[in-house]
């Protein structure tokens, strides 16, 4: 075989997955589901005519603050067994919300990890989504002195207790994952920040274009989008390893792909990492890419309807259970799929 | 037309358009040139999305877009083939097929050398993780470089001599001996050598590749913003992945880290003291403490992975992503790359040396050359 017909079969493999999705969405989609998103669909053109006024730079910026607020919250639960200081959740935008921890089994706290490697990874990630947070406050802020154009954080329910959105979310993969408390050992953990972090790559990268004309904020946009993406490749990384002799972990990396490709759209943005096989021999699946190469992108709506764990259009729930804080309503809602 | 038809229509679509573009590799890599310009590029970039994204303003008009787009892009398809032919040797045994390397400028060969340390396959059968780690990636690289050189169309320039050899005279043990990871003039750095090596040897490359495209985003147009922002997020990926197994393994291999330390020095050294601003990564205070657990240098913006207490459960800390203290990545100039993948050559050498033996190619010798 030559190296021409290797890279094809590579990129027949990057196609196949898409193809088993399709063997997905005829299976899974409920009669709702479908209403929904073949209304969507039917709706596309007119919908991409309809929003003139684009948000502000201000308000893609605290579009991604609230993710910071989700993200760093969860870590810094699992981590230390705490939340964010109350200094870093004020702001004149929208409502300011708590930490809905749950109580009980899968409540949000510090994880007993066994492996000093992933404790340490955890430590890390932690302090660079507190770091995120800090510098989109600061960012937003300006020169002034005023957080009148901070968003809040709004309420963040991390909890895996029964109730609470991890359980919603473990409930919702297709498969389900039954009886999972994310804050429950080294491998939950890795789980539970597998259903963030693509996520974060993605909304970023889907932002990036929004920010054009502010160079600084750009290039700084790019330097979060980088920084998901690496903390995505050591949750996926660690989950795929740690597959090799536990398979579990790599097919509920799909699972949970499954459900963010089930609420976002019809669009195949988002894969596992189960490997694949070519020219006879096995090939990881640490990064989710397009047959260019390329991470995708996501739109706010997109982004929302994961975090909202809804296919719908819709403006709280999920992670997010009274919404997220923007004075742009019209990055408030998930997408209609 | 039923609900479901409708969705299932759609998604033909996306496969119709996946097929085409297989077509269109088929044909591109078996020896027809691909001149499609680069209006092409907007086209693949999105790969379907069908939502509403961020609207993307107007872009303040610059009249020399386009050659800025040429040049940033060449830039980044060089290093894309240094990259794609590495990881092709260490995966597969072989480069990229010859019809993925013509262009302007001159074509150049990949350096092999023989003897001890020479480009071959990697033997991953003793760790079949790393050896599917490699094959993903390899297969990732090779389409960045097929992506870019469609994007480019007959603007792409050829590949440039590379040199990926680990024999004592070629460039993998030139970087070794100049980090201090092995010493003397017959000492041989070879990443083809066992999957460790191969896993140092991807530490080199993976994230003076981050920096590179981040460094790019406030130049590159509206038009290829997209795609080069999706090039960093893979870039990254890779970067996060090699580095996360060499501190899985370094937490009981500590020589792992600090090989690293010293390669992250080393590209520390090559590339200037040029302080960050706030955006592309502000640099520590010299003497300061830096997340990799060293003392921070002048102008340091590169990390090992080290961090703090390493293997320690309860305090330990990783610095798996290298990034400053507003835990952005950090961002390189198209000449700090130079510096780094020409091995600190500096005055009149400044414009080849260590990958690239005969420099870099680009229609704008600006992006040839690393700081004086």
């Amino acid at each position: 075989m030559t190296q021409t017909d290797q890279i094809i079969e590579a990129f027949d493999a990057r196609a196949r997955r898409r193809e088993e999705r399709r063997g997905f969405f005829k299976n899974v989609m409920g009669a709702a589901a479908v209403t929904a998103a073949g209304a969507a669909a039917m709706s596309i053109a007119s919908e991409a005519q309809a929003q003139t006024t684009g948000p502000s730079e201000v308000d893609v910026l605290n579009f991604a603050l609230n993710l910071e607020y989700l993200e760093a919250q969860f870590y810094s639960y699992a981590s230390t067994g705490q939340g964010l200081p109350a200094n870093l959740l004020t702001g004149g935008v929208g409502t300011q919300g708590a930490v809905q921890t749950g109580t009980g089994v899968g409540s949000a706290r510090q994880v007993v990890f066994t492996d000093p490697a992933i404790a340490a990874y955890a430590r890390e990630i932690t302090q660079d989504e507190i770091a995120h947070v800090t510098f989109l406050r600061a960012a937003i802020r300006g020169t002034g002195t005023s957080d009148a154009l901070i968003a809040a954080q709004p309420a963040i329910n991390i909890s895996g207790a029964t109730g609470g959105a991890f359980a919603a979310a473990a409930a919702s993969t297709m498969p389900a994952l039954t009886g999972f408390d994310p804050y429950a050992d080294d491998n939950s953990f890795l789980q539970a920040a597998f259903i963030f972090e693509d996520v974060g790559v993605t909304a970023y990268k889907g932002a990036a274009g929004a920010l054009i004309n502010n160079k600084v904020y750009l290039e700084a946009a790019a330097g979060i989008l980088a920084v998901e993406a690496y903390h995505a490749a050591i949750v996926r990384t660690a989950l795929y390893a740690r597959g090799a002799t536990l398979p579990a972990l790599r097919s509920n990396t799909d699972a949970i792909s499954n459900l963010r490709d089930s609420v976002d759209g019809t669009t195949d943005l988002d894969q596992g990492v189960s490997p694949t096989t070519v020219s006879g021999q096995t090939v990881s699946n640490i990064v989710p890419l397009d047959v260019n190469g390329l991470a995708f992108s996501r739109t706010p709506a997109q982004v929302l309807n994961i975090v909202y764990l809804n296919p719908r259009s819709v403006t709280a729930g999920g992670f997010f259970p009274n919404g997220i804080n923007n004075s742009n309503t019209a990055i408030r809602s998930s997408g209609a799929n | 037309m039923t609900h479901e038809t409708s969705i299932l229509e759609i998604i033909e679509k996306t496969t119709a358009r996946r097929n085409a573009r297989r077509a269109f590799m088929k044909t591109a890599a078996g020896g027809v040139a691909a001149v499609g310009g680069l209006s092409l590029l907007a086209a693949c970039g999105d790969d379907g999305a069908m939502s509403t994204p961020f609207p993307t303003p107007t872009p303040t008009p610059t009249p020399t877009a386009v050659s800025v787009d040429v040049a940033v892009l060449n830039f980044a398809l060089n290093l894309e083939y240094l990259e794609a032919q590495f990881y092709s040797y260490a995966a597969f045994g072989t480069g990229l097929p010859a019809s993925s390397l013509t262009g302007t400028g001159t074509q150049g060969a990949v350096i092999t050398g023989s003897g001890a340390g020479f480009p071959r396959a990697v033997d991953f059968s003793g760790d079949p993780l790393i050896g599917q780690y490699a094959r993903e990636i390899a297969y990732d690289e090779i389409a960045h470089v097929n992506f870019l050189r469609a994007a480019l169309g007959s603007m792409a320039v050829a590949q440039p001599a590379i040199n990926i050899s680990g024999t004592a005279d070629g460039a993998f043990s030139a970087a070794a001996r100049a980090a201090g990871v092995i010493t003397g003039t017959s000492a041989t750095f070879d990443p083809y050598l066992n999957p460790t090596n191969f896993l140092l040897g991807a530490y080199i490359f993976e994230d003076v590749g981050v920096t590179a495209y981040k460094g790019a985003s406030p130049v590159i147009s509206a038009t290829y913003l997209d795609a080069a922002a999706g090039i960093l997020a893979a870039e990254a990926y890779h970067a996060g992945l090699v580095r996360t197994i060499l501190y899985s393994r370094g937490v009981t291999n500590r020589d792992l880290i600090t090989a690293t330390q010293m390669i992250s020095d080393l590209r520390d050294n090559a590339d200037g003291t040029a302080t960050g601003t706030l955006a592309g990564g502000t640099t520590p205070t010299a003497g300061s403490a830096s997340p990799d657990g060293t003392a921070a240098k002048a102008g340091d913006d590169d990390q090992g992975i080290g961090g703090t207490n390493i293997g320690v459960l309860a305090t330990g800390v990783s610095n798996i992503v290298p990034t400053d203290v507003n835990g952005l990545a950090y961002s390189r100039s198209t000449q700090q790359v130079h510096n780094i993948v020409y091995l600190n050559a500096t005055g009149a050498n400044r414009t080849s040396g260590g990958f690239f033996p005969a420099g870099t190619n680009n229609p704008n010798p600006a992006f040839t050359v690393g700081l004086g």
